[in-house]
């Protein structure tokens, strides 16, 4: 078995809108963090794997290495991919490979400066015949939900309850950001909030259904486990990291109450981590809606298909800041997920995985979680477009599973 | 700037729902693919094609779109959702047309759901005024609302007549309307405009006729509102209905299309032509086409050229002309021109100018009387040998003034006239009177249409009905009669018409 690589420094910049930024800014403060909190210098990288969606429409940058390579005054190998995620997987696999030793990962986004023109940008990542019909990016988060209640035969007092449910999400997930100092709405909403949103724009879901357009970057210093030994005293190594794809056209696939490819890739990746479900204590899922956070605890497999609404919803009944899941513990976005937190598509990822390092370090702070036993691994789960690719991430403690 | 090579492949997709399917497994795909997933190389160039554009699908889920993106604001408010043809064989994106939400009712998506659905041939979203137009077929509206599915039967003529005639035909009149001193006139969708127009009326004369599109060897668009200054309505109308043999290799079809131009007689002037077309001594087409089809435009009230916005209609007709399976026989013709400038539009000019007082008895009245009395006299005929009488309807009073003129009769002029249910649909008007005499003439009957186009001039007709066309009624249920009288007509108000008719 191939020694796992591990994560020695993370950073990462506030999310929000930095109107006085531009990209590189961002990438630069989240990319100087990681390289300070991993003790290392910029010298002793051997690659760089970055991460953005939509640079090159947004802030007309087409060739976003060479703005690294000057940033870091080097000549290293330096490749850029759609998601964090991606950054991750390959900077994981060439380490495995045993090509570098020392890869910073980092992601950014600015998304803000183009705020009229986002909305159709986004569908860029949608099959272009869904934009043709007048689909937006949140028609399918809707179109979704619709599947799965009309799968599930979820109608009338049910239909109720599992609206009432979504908005309790986005509920925690704000209450979870207030001690995020990084987030990008640090404050609380209530549920009264949420249902008067989706009432007042007289639509299934409403503005606190969905992540919101941020901008942002995150960044890491990943090792090989020779490295991490020298530089780190507690790595937190990337037991598994995986993807799976899907249909561009969301309307083409066999099985529309959920996503396939998140219930591929977190199989794959529990089977390479070498753990099992009852393992995983915490869960940044990709909450890019409500209904992302409800179906992803279905498609990962926490939950029972058609069941999750109803899981959700007793749990919600005396909340206790996890979700209390077939006898277990399981933390979610306890960041504040994408709604609260943030969603600058290209840094994504790294929030996610900066929160899951950090709790298994024990550096969460105030939001450091308790959970009972050690708090041995963490899972992460992005996607990229509407379920097109969904990767996950198991990070541990230790370096192998049991 | 729109990109043209993109425009074009989509467009050849999605205007007719192209797709492949499976010989093998029967497994379907939307857009063309050469193999199949399921059975891998032995499919490999085996693949059928076929399109969706005359089936009828399911609307599966959907939602409300409240905020749609850019170029989809002018829509408004609209449906969204999943289209499944051939029972969950293949699955589409699709935005329902045709519908007005309004935002004080609530919205009950259940309503919606689970319908039949047809697709309907529309406008894609707003563009710059350079650029190309783009349209598809992703549009859908209910098959139990306004817009009735009909199969498209291709069936083997089986009589050839002595003269050349009608074959079939199509009205095209859009489910909205605005009611305004006791006349009620049709106004667009906002993804509707002449070149849509021109589309559905040829797809239905296709249904009513028929007529193999691929027999179809020459179309003829006449319009006075091509959204266009220069690029044919007619090479969208071949390419969509797929009018000639198709090329596949080059991606073009064999059929000649061109546009015509002369105000309201733009459509009437062809017919003669495609009859001539059809009886050319050496290799004679099979069918022609013939579409009028006008969003008519005019200036808003107040400016000049604003008086026209009290009759401006939307609509267009496609008439089907042959020598097989024909419904009714020409008998003859006459036509006349004169230098009249009486309604015009110079180039750039979004709207037209009329000549007030002018536009009657010198341009309108002594147009069509002279070509109304010369064709009877050339034939030899007087009004009572003629059952129906039809001619261009600007207003409702014309019309009737110009046949009482001429010596017809009410019964006579009156099943034609549907000034006061569409307004003046332009290149579309006489035809579509046309049209609605043909839903209820008895074999044996003439008929006899007189058009006037300003500028001027005016084309005289005289048809006789044959047995067929009792034959034929049942393959059209979107009548002329169906479309004025609809119980699912929308009103809109001023403001919403003149929305509706600027378009996306
Ligand atoms: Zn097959």
């Amino acid at each position: 078995m191939r020694e796992k690589p591990a994560i020695i420094g993370i950073g990462r910049t506030k999310f929000g809108e930095h109107y006085e930024l531009d990209p590189e800014d961002l990438i630069d403060e989240a990319g100087l963090m990681a390289l300070d909190s991993a003790g290392i210098e910029r010298k002793d990288l051997d690659a760089c794997y970055i991460s953005d969606y939509l640079l090159q429409v947004t802030n007309k940058i087409g060739l976003e290495e060479g703005f690294i390579s000057q940033l870091l005054e080097r000549n290293i190998p330096i490749e850029r991919m759609r998601s964090f995620s991606s950054a991750l997987l390959n900077a994981c696999n060439a380490i495995e490979a045993g090509r570098y030793d020392v890869v910073l990962v980092g992601g950014m986004e600015k998304m803000t400066d183009r705020w009229s023109k986002i909305r159709d940008n986004l569908m860029l990542l949608e099959d272009h015949w869904a934009y043709y019909a007048g689909g937006t990016p949140e028609t399918n988060h809707e179109l979704l939900l619709r599947e799965y209640m009309k799968s599930y035969g979820i109608r009338g007092e049910s239909q109720e309850k599992l609206m009432m449910t979504l908005a309790q999400i986005s509920v925690k997930n704000h209450h979870n950001a207030v001690k995020n100092e990084y987030a990008h709405f640090q404050r609380e909403i209530d549920v009264k909030r949420v249902l008067a949103a989706r009432a007042e724009e007289k639509r299934v879901l409403g503005l606190y259904d969905f992540a919101p357009i941020s901008d942002g970057a995150t960044a890491l210093i990943l090792a090989s486990p020779k490295k991490a030994n020298e530089y780190a005293d507690s790595p937190v190594y990337v037991l598994a990291t995986t993807l799976a794809t899907d249909y561009i056209s969301y309307a083409s696939r066999p099985y529309r109450a959920g996503f396939i490819a998140s219930k591929i890739s977190m199989e794959n990746a529990l089977k390479i981590a070498g753990i099992t479900l009852d393992d995983v204590k915490i869960l940044e899922a990709y909450d890019q809606s409500t209904v992302f956070e409800m179906i992803s605890l279905e498609d990962l497999g926490f939950i029972e298909r058609g069941k999750s609404w109803m899981e959700l919803h007793k749990n919600f009944e005396d909340f206790k800041g996890f979700y209390y899941l077939d006898g277990k513990e399981v933390y979610v976005n306890t960041d504040g997920g994408l709604k609260a937190d943030g969603n600058p598509l290209g840094a994504t990822g790294g929030a996610q995985i900066f929160e899951v390092v950090k709790q298994l370090r024990g550096e969460a702070g105030q939001r450091q979680i308790k959970p009972d036993g050690d708090l041995l691994f963490g899972c992460v789960q992005e996607i990229e477009g509407f379920g097109t690719k969904v990767y996950v991430h198991i990070l541990g403690r230790e370096k192998c599973g049991k | 700037m729109g990109s043209e090579p993109i425009e074009r492949r989509v467009s050849y997709v999605g205007d007719r729902l192209k797709g492949s399917r499976c010989p093998f497994c029967g497994k379907e795909y939307f857009r063309v693919r050469k193999y199949c997933g399921n059975c891998g190389r032995i499919s490999l160039g085996k693949m059928e094609d076929i399109d969706y554009f005359y089936e009828k699908g399911v609307l599966e889920t959907c939602t409300v779109v409240k905020e749609p993106t850019n170029r989809f604001i002018r829509l408004g408010s609209y449906i969204y959702g999943i289209v499944s043809f051939h029972n969950g064989k293949v699955r589409v994106p699709g935005r329902l047309t045709d519908i007005i939400l309004r935002n004080d009712e609530p919205i009950n998506l259940e309503d919606f759901e689970g319908r039949e659905v047809v697709p309907r041939f529309r406008r894609r979203y707003s563009v710059e005024r350079s650029d190309i137009i783009p349209t598809i077929s992703l549009a859908f509206t209910f098959a139990d609302e306004y817009y009735p599915h009909q199969e498209y039967e291709i069936i083997r003529p089986s009589k050839e007549y002595e003269a050349p005639g009608i074959v079939g035909y199509g009205v095209y009149v859009s489910r909205f309307r605005i009611k305004e001193g006791g006349i009620e006139r049709s106004v667009p969708f906002i993804d509707e405009d002449a070149i849509t127009a021109a589309v559905e009326s040829g797809k239905l004369s296709l249904i009513h006729s028929g007529v193999d599109h691929r027999l179809v060897g020459k179309i003829y668009a006449g319009s006075e509102s091509n959204p266009y200054a220069v690029n044919p309505i007619a090479s969208k109308v071949a390419q969509v209905l797929k009018l000639g043999e198709e090329e596949k290799v080059e991606g073009v079809q064999g059929v000649d299309a061109v546009d015509t131009e002369f105000a309201c007689k733009a459509a009437t002037s062809m017919f003669k032509d495609a009859m001539a077309l059809v009886c050319y001594p050496k290799n004679p087409m099979k069918y022609v086409m013939v579409i009028g089809a006008d969003n008519a435009q005019a200036a808003p009230r107040g400016e000049p050229g604003g008086e026209l916005d009290f009759f401006v209609g939307f609509g267009g007709a496609a008439f089907i002309f042959g020598k097989e399976d024909v419904i009714a026989e020409a008998e003859g013709w006459y036509s006349c021109t004169s230098d009249t400038p009486d309604f015009w539009r110079r180039d750039l000019e979004p709207y037209p100018q009329h000549g007030g007082r002018f536009t009657g008895e010198p341009a309108y009245f002594k147009h069509i009387i002279k070509a109304g009395r010369k064709l009877m006299e050339r034939m030899n005929l007087k009004p009572s040998d003629i059952d129906y009488f039809v001619c261009h309807q600007p207003n409702p009073a014309f019309p009737a003034r110009a046949a009482a003129i001429l010596g017809f009769k009410p019964e006579q002029y009156a099943p034609g006239l549907y000034t006061s249910k569409f307004g003046n649909t332009y290149s579309g008007s006489s035809p579509i009177g046309l049209a609605a005499i043909l839903d209820q003439a008895e074999p044996h009957k003439r008929i006899m249409i007189v058009s006037y186009g300003s500028g001027a001039g005016s084309d005289a007709y005289l048809f006789v009905t044959t047995s067929q066309i009792k034959d034929k009624r049942s393959r059209q249920k979107f009548t002329v009669r169906y479309q004025a009288e609809n119980r699912f007509l929308q009103y809109v108000d001023y403001a919403t018409y003149r929305k509706f008719k600027e378009g996306l």
